[in-house]
């Protein structure tokens, strides 16, 4: 696949990212490891209300495993199973909405090769 | 010296606390155990490096201070760098500027996979820099710790920690039963993610979304044979690092990478997190997007996902440094802003940190002294060192790439359009082809403001 013409500048009249090709991160994530923990959700939305105004919810672009989804009737969920630890929700989030802790010690993700 | 617990009534105490198994974490613990002190090596992950991610190379020059016998001791190292550089995209052409030799050292009669075979504890020259798989890596660095008496704990993650009355660090507390863990100093290795160094107060916010890059990458499985062929590679003890610069990141702050393995290459990109978001763009999408770049896909063609991951990388460096100590309490290594993004360095930074917070705890026993004007030792040797030196050089640099984002863009694709202009100008009068590169230049920046940021490089990132 070659990639298509994409606009490099901002202000551009195309919006970035309309040409990227499509990726099912589901998927890539087929290739990581997980001890998911099945009684302790590690991330939280403090006031799930607030997402549903946010106008951006840029969360459901830049977290690296998708783990941010917008449902139909505009609530954010979170399948805190597929979270990676980055910390990128939480640092980003323009309402700190985010509640976000480690894992329990040994849940999470388990690189094999990092 | 011992590497079990003391129990005095209910209360579990140490020497030394380390909260992290990763390369900072585990330096400090086997330093602070060969010191003769009781060693803590609390690490949240199921065992060490589950939860370290990098590009990336490791250095052998931290190895070595640490561990002088390194060789010995079979560290899972994959190729030695033989060839580094500067690759620069366009949107579908790259130029090179590589180096092989010279300054680079020879690589080592060894194949680097850890697979030592000579009898001789010193193999010769060997390369300055190693591909690696990070957790790999991290675990054997762990190991080596456990080896010089740390006691590792994993499986738990530490929540807060336990003060005295006048406010030092005495303990950490665990998310495990009965969890409290003491000692007089803990080192604090927590990772870019630094919620218990906010916590102490030593930084006084969360990360800023400007001065982190998310970095992701893939993991791609290939032939030995294969990678040899594809990257000009001799043999197995040959091996490619690049930083890749230009139609990697659609001109926004960031940076790509190529290292090859043995087995596997490594393919990612590091993009500012605030311009990540700003512009709604799925890193994984705009990962997929450099995997499809027609000169980078060849490369991988065939490979298989061995591994996907994405991790922070703290590029904030010294403006965003917390404090790195206070009564009871050293950081170090990410959690203290310790990466020079420029020169990918950040693990022999954390080697050697780890190194010093070690040392200096061992002094601050000798002393019975464990309050921040002991523990200030520990700033004190990263200040003659370049760990702290460079990241004060590097302290506008993350604002600098900010402000000059043609960096990232227009000079990469000028490169390509220079090139490819002077290599494929046969038949055109050499004083046209000269005005047509001088135009393509100038048409994408003027010569004045070129000057300009070739000057504010030289003052913002060389120290001129």
């Amino acid at each position: 696949m070659v990639t298509k013409n994409v606009d490099l500048h901002k202000n551009g009249s195309k919006k970035m990212g309309e040409d990227l090709p499509e990726v099912y991160i589901d998927d890539i994530l087929m290739s990581l490891k997980y001890y998911i923990d099945e009684h302790d959700a590690h991330l939280q939305l403090i006031e799930p209300d607030v997402c549903i105004s946010c106008e951006n919810k840029d969360c459901t672009y830049f977290c690296p495993v998708g783990a941010y989804r917008q449902q139909e009737d505009g609530r954010v969920l979170i399948a805190y199973q597929s979270c990676i630890e980055c910390g990128s929700c939480r640092v980003m989030c323009p309402h700190n909405n985010v509640l976000w802790k480690f894992p329990r010690g040994g849940f999470g993700v388990a690189y094999k090769f990092g | 010296m011992s590497n079990t617990r003391t129990r005095e009534g209910e209360k579990i105490c140490f020497d030394v606390i380390v909260v992290g198994a990763g390369l900072a974490g585990s330096t400090a613990a086997a330093i602070a155990a060969r010191g003769g002190l009781k060693v803590a090596l609390v690490e949240r992950g199921q065992n060490p490096g589950g939860k370290n991610f990098f590009g990336g190379a490791v250095y052998t020059h931290a190895l070595e201070e640490i561990y002088p016998d390194f060789w010995d001791r079979k560290p899972p190292l994959e190729r030695p760098v033989t060839e580094a550089g500067f690759w620069f995209l366009s949107q579908d052409g790259l130029s090179k500027m590589t180096v092989q030799g010279g300054k680079l050292k020879r690589p080592s009669s060894t194949n680097g996979n850890g697979g030592q075979t000579s009898a001789s504890a010193n193999p010769g020259p060997t390369s300055d820099a190693y591909v690696a798989l990070r957790a790999r890596f991290a675990s054997w660095l762990a190991e080596q710790a456990q080896k010089e008496g740390a006691l590792i704990i994993p499986k738990t993650t530490v929540l807060d920690f336990m003060h005295e009355p006048g406010g030092r660090v005495i303990g950490v507390k665990t998310d495990r039963p009965q969890g409290d863990i003491y000692a007089p100093i803990t080192i604090v290795c927590e990772g870019v993610n630094n919620l218990l160094t906010q916590k102490l107060g030593l930084i006084k916010h969360d990360l800023k979304p400007s001065t982190v890059a998310l970095g992701v990458k893939q993991l791609i499985s290939l032939p030995t044979e294969t990678i040899n062929a594809r990257f000009g590679l001799a043999d197995q003890n040959h091996g490619l690092a690049v930083s890749v610069m230009g139609d990697v990141s659609m001109g926004l702050t960031g940076l790509g990478f190529v290292y090859t393995g043995n087995e596997c290459v490594s393919v990612g990109l590091g993009v500012n997190l605030d311009l990540l978001a700003e512009n709604h763009l799925r890193p994984y999408d705009l990962l997929q997007r450099y995997l499809n770049h027609p000169a980078i896909a060849p490369l991988i063609a065939g490979g298989k996902l061995m591994e996907y991951g994405a991790h922070l990388i703290p590029e904030g460096g010294w403006r965003q440094m917390p404090r790195l100590f206070t009564d009871g309490v050293m950081v170090a290594g990410d959690a203290a802003t310790m990466v020079n993004a420029l020169h990918w360095e950040g693990t022999n930074m954390a080697i050697i940190a780890g190194k010093a917070a070690g040392e200096t705890a061992v002094q601050a026993h000798t002393m019975r002294d464990y309050s921040a004007a002991t523990l200030s030792l520990y700033r004190d040797n990263l200040k003659n060192r370049f760990v702290l030196q460079d990241l004060y050089q590097y302290r506008n640099l993350s604002n600098f790439l900010e402000h000059h984002p043609q960096f990232m863009d227009v000079y990469p694709a000028f490169l390509n359009d220079a090139l490819g202009m002077f290599f494929s100008g046969f038949g055109v009068p050499k004083k046209t082809l000269y005005r047509d590169i001088l135009r393509s230049f100038t048409s994408r920046r003027p010569l004045i403001q070129a000057v300009g940021d070739m000057v504010s490089f030289g003052k913002s990132v060389m120290g001129w």
